[in-house]
C-alpha cells in the first residue's frame, strides 16, 4: 500500500513524451483552426480569445509537464489527471455559462429590434394611410363605414 | 384622455376583425393598434383591412415581446391610458371598458380582468353574470399554485395571474416598455408592478369560451410551465429595483 503511494509519487507527471507530442500537435492544429476561422469570418475576434488562451494552456501543458504536477500541488490534489480534468471542466462550465449569458443579451436585442421594426411598419402604414386620406375620416369618428360585423 | 387598446395577435385570422369590431363597438372613443407577432396567415391583412393600425413583427417573438411593443408604442405616442385583450375572441371589449374606466379614474395604475375574482360588489351599471368559465383540471392546478405563490410574494392577493386583459396608466407603460420578461411576461409583470409601489387592481369580469383551437397545455408542459413560473416568481423577488417609474 505504502508502495503505491511512493510509486504515485516517484511518477507524479504521468505524461509520456509521446502523449506530450500528440497534445501538442493538436493544441497546435486548435489555434491554427481557431485563426482559420477568424480569416474566414467565421467567427469574431472578441470571442476567439478565451479559445486561443485555451490553445497557448494545451501547448504548455504539453511542452513544461512539470506545470501540470505544481497545478495539481496548488489545488491539494494527488493524481495529476483528476487536476487536469476538473480545471477542464470547470473551464467549459464557465464558458458555456458566458455563451448563455451572451445570448440572452443578444435574444433580448434581437426582441427590441423586431418591436423597433414593427413600431416601425405601423408609422409606415399611417402615413401612407395619412397621406391617402383615410386616416382623417377616423380621427373624426365621421365617415367611418360601418364595419361592425359583430353580433 | 387619449387611450389605446391594442391586440397582440398570432395566427388569427379568423377572429381578428371581429374582436376589433367589438373593441370600436364598446370603446368608441380608442385608437387600436394591432400587433402581429409574426403570423404565418394574413393577420395583418385582416386588421389592415378592418382600418386600424398594425404593427407587424419580422419574426414571432412570443406573447410577450408583443405585449411590450403595445406598451412602447402607447408610451411614445403620448397615450394617457391603454388596454390589451386576447385577439381570439375570448375577451368581450365591454369589460376591457370597465378595466379602462378605474385606470381613467385614477383608482389604479394598473387593473387585471380576473376571471376567477368573487364578484363581491357589481360595479355600477353593470348587471353582475355568473362565471361562465370553466378551465380544464390542468389549467386549475397551475392557476392555483400561481395565485397562491404569487400572493404570498406580493402580499396582495391574485386571482387571476396569467389573465391577459388589462388597462394601465402611463406609469405601467414606461415601467413595461423597459422591462417585460418575454417567457413569463404574465406573472413577471404583475410581480413588478407591485414591486415599484404601483397600484395594481384587479376588475372581476366575464370571459367567453374559446371559440376556435385548443389550449396549448398538456399535462407534462403544464407542469413544466409550473415550475418555470415558480422559478421566475422566486427570481423576482430578488431582482433590483428599477427607478421610480415617472410620477
Amino acid at each position: 500500500m505504502s508502495l503505491a503511494v511512493f510509486a504515485a509519487q516517484a511518477d507524479r507527471v504521468s505524461l509520456t513524451s509521446q502523449t506530450r507530442v500528440i497534445a501538442a500537435a493538436l493544441a497546435i492544429l486548435f489555434m491554427l483552426l481557431i485563426l482559420d476561422l477568424i480569416r474566414r469570418d467565421r467567427l469574431q475576434e472578441r470571442y476567439s480569445v478565451i479559445w486561443f488562451v485555451a490553445g497557448l494552456a494545451m501547448l504548455a501543458g504539453a511542452a513544461f509537464p512539470g506545470l501540470l504536477g505544481s497545478v495539481a500541488d496548488l489545488m491539494g490534489v494527488r493524481d495529476t489527471n483528476v487536476a487536469l480534468f476538473s480545471i477542464v471542466l470547470l473551464l467549459l462550465l464557465g464558458l458555456a455559462l458566458n455563451f448563455s449569458v451572451i445570448m440572452s443579451r443578444q435574444a433580448a436585442q434581437i426582441t427590441r429590434l423586431a418591436q423597433e421594426r414593427a413600431i416601425e411598419r405601423a408609422k409606415e402604414q399611417a402615413a401612407r394611410e395619412a397621406l391617402e386620406g383615410r386616416l382623417n375620416g377616423k380621427r373624426e369618428g365621421e365617415d367611418e363605414p360601418a364595419r361592425d360585423r359583430s353580433s | 384622455m387619449r387611450t389605446l387598446v391594442f391586440i397582440p395577435a398570432w395566427n388569427e385570422e379568423a377572429s381578428i376583425d371581429g374582436v376589433i369590431a367589438d373593441v370600436r363597438a364598446h370603446i368608441p372613443g380608442a385608437d387600436i393598434l394591432v400587433i402581429d407577432d409574426g403570423s404565418a396567415d394574413s393577420t395583418t391583412e385582416r386588421a389592415r383591412e378592418a382600418g386600424v393600425l398594425v404593427a407587424t413583427m419580422p419574426f414571432n417573438q412570443g406573447l410577450g415581446a408583443a405585449l411590450q411593443t403595445g406598451y412602447l408604442w402607447a408610451l411614445r405616442e403620448g397615450y394617457d391610458c391603454c388596454a390589451h385583450l386576447d385577439a381570439d375572441g375570448q375577451h368581450p371589449a365591454s369589460e376591457v371598458a370597465r378595466l379602462l374606466a378605474e385606470v381613467q379614474a385614477d383608482r389604479a395604475d394598473l387593473v387585471i380582468g380576473s376571471r376567477y375574482a368573487k364578484q363581491t360588489e357589481p360595479l355600477p351599471g353593470v348587471v353582475p353574470e355568473g362565471e361562465d368559465y370553466r378551465a380544464t383540471w390542468t389549467r386549475r392546478i397551475g392557476i392555483n399554485v400561481f395565485r397562491f405563490f404569487l400572493t404570498l410574494a406580493t402580499r396582495q392577493r391574485f386571482t387571476d395571474t396569467t389573465s391577459g386583459m388589462r388597462a394601465a396608466n402611463r406609469r405601467v407603460m414606461s415601467l413595461f416598455s423597459e422591462n417585460y420578461s418575454p417567457d413569463f411576461a404574465e406573472i413577471e409583470s404583475l410581480q413588478m408592478a407591485v414591486r415599484e409601489g404601483l397600484r395594481v387592481e384587479e376588475v372581476p369580469v366575464r370571459m367567453l369560451e374559446r371559440t376556435g383551437g385548443s389550449s396549448f397545455l398538456t399535462p407534462l408542459r403544464s407542469a413544466f410551465f409550473i415550475f418555470k413560473g415558480l422559478v421566475v416568481i422566486l427570481v423576482g423577488q430578488f431582482k433590483p429595483r428599477h427607478a421610480e417609474a415617472e410620477r
